[in-house]
């Protein structure tokens, strides 16, 4: 049912365009003798066609086209606007204003039907396209939405695989993963980067893949030349994801490079200061040591929450970005949440 | 002075797609109509105002058009160009013919639906 507004402020005129309209059929006539009262009806309906008089009193046709056209998703209704035929130069103007086409008086049935019809048709292409469009959208946005939960599946389970061979857990991927998004979140960042960081941290030891279980599974301490094995994991991490199409694998690998990297420039593998360490890295660093001093492990006992915030300030400038510790401690209470959520549980056995 | 009004129903029906029913209620609302412009005519000459003599010799053309009445309209049309501060004065012998014009044109549909 296509809705049909006629403005027109003669009664007689109103009635016979009334009776044309009905005569279309699918059409219900909506009438108005004062186009400002029309107007705020459009404020709140959308019509499918707008039929509107030349001259009347308080606005004419012309102004009306404009007003009409000025209100927010109306651009493109057609109108047509009725002129007696010696209103030639009124036509031109009309068209140009915004008006579709017009009609002259005395009104023709068969002038008005099919120059009534073609802006019913223009409508009903104009909706057909709209409801595509969105349907399209809706569906792109399924589908890429899949995509996204199939991609974050996959690099949880692959950060899983990393750590599977790591007396880590998968609580502690997702605890600090969480923690890192706390920290992005009070930096400021934004909540893409937030939920980036958040996607991207759990793939910061990727890399232990490629690292011998002589050393690490090692029950006691490595040796020098053990441990520069050991740090190799930054580089096996970065060259696993480097390179990626897709952005998160990319950050990914960013991290997995930089997360071992000190503010004070003792770190590995690059030995980088302060801001030149990605700030990826140097938000998963503060996440990362803080879960991993406060966990238990089958080689230590868990410290508590008290002395590892000791530490992440002591370690303010030195191992952390002062910013980064700042932002983690600001955000205590959902850190303390984010423990409770996700505990340890036992690693299953692949 | 235009010529008797002779209504040519045929012409009239033709432009209405042939529809008997809104032919009648066309007419009727016409005949409903008459006496209201007819006073919005000399109201508007009365108090001098320009643009509602304007709209309602406008409004008539569109009315005597309608029912296929050349004449009337352009008698309708001389008043709507002409209404000016300054032709005002000179109007009320065409504004009168109009007014007669409206009922002559209605008296004759009146007698066709009779």
């Amino acid at each position: 049912m296509h809705t049909v507004l006629i403005v027109d402020d003669s009664d007689i005129n109103l009635t016979l365009i009334k009776a044309l309209v009905l005569k279309l059929g699918e059409c219900s006539p909506v009438l108005f003798d004062r186009p400002v009262a029309a107007l705020e009806w459009c404020r709140d309906n959308v019509p499918d066609l707008v039929i509107v008089d030349y001259m009347m009193p308080e606005m004419d046709g012309l102004k009306f086209i404009a007003a009409f056209r000025a209100l927010h998703g109306r651009n493109e209704i057609p109108m047509l606007m009725i002129t007696a035929n010696d209103q030639r130069d009124i036509r031109y103007e009309a068209l140009l204003g915004g008006a579709n086409d017009f009609l002259t008086k005395p009104i023709d049935r068969i002038e008005f039907s099919a120059r009534a019809r073609n802006m019913l048709s223009l409508r009903t292409g104009q909706k057909f396209l709209a409801d595509r469009a969105e349907h399209l959208a809706a569906l792109v946005d399924e589908r890429t939405s899949e995509i996204r939960e199939r991609e974050k599946e996959l690099i949880f389970r692959m950060s899983r695989a990393a750590e599977f061979r790591d007396p880590e857990t998968g609580a502690h991927i997702q605890r600090m993963a969480h923690y890192s998004q706390i920290i992005a979140r009070g930096l400021d960042l934004g909540p893409a980067m937030e939920k980036l960081v958040l996607e991207a941290a759990p793939m910061h030891d990727v890399g232990k893949i490629g690292i011998p279980d002589y050393i690490l599974l090692k029950p006691g301490k490595l040796t020098p030349e053990e441990f520069e094995v050991m740090k190799g994991h930054a580089r096996l991490g970065y060259e696993l994801l480097k390179d990626s199409g897709s952005e998160i694998l990319r950050a990914g690998a960013e991290v997995a490079m930089s997360h071992h990297e000190k503010y004070d420039g003792s770190g590995y593998p690059f030995g980088l200061k302060g801001t030149q360490i990605p700030q990826l890295g140097r938000i998963v660093a503060v996440a990362d040591v803080f879960d991993a001093l406060t966990s238990e492990r089958p080689y230590k006992r868990a410290w508590s929450l008290d002395d590892a915030c000791r530490f992440l300030e002591e370690g303010r400038s030195k191992h952390f970005d002062p910013l980064c510790v700042e932002a983690f401690l600001a955000g205590w209470e959902d850190i303390l949440e984010i423990r409770q959520r996700f505990r340890d549980e036992e690693v299953p056995q692949i | 002075m235009a010529a008797a009004f002779v209504l040519d129903r045929a012409s009239i029906l033709e432009r209405l797609g042939g529809d008997e029913e809104i032919y009648a209620m066309m007419v009727d609302m016409f005949v409903a109509d008459v006496e209201n412009n007819c006073t919005a005519l000399a109201t508007a000459l009365a108090a001098g105002d320009v643009e509602s003599l304007k709209r309602a010799a406008h409004t008539v053309k569109g009315l005597l058009a309608t029912f296929s009445d050349d004449d009337g309209a352009v008698e309708a049309n001389f008043v709507e160009k002409n209404a000016r501060e300054d032709e005002l004065a000179n109007l009320g012998p065409a504004v009168a013919d109009i007014q007669s014009r409206l009922r002559e044109v209605s008296a004759v549909l009146s007698a066709g639906q009779a």
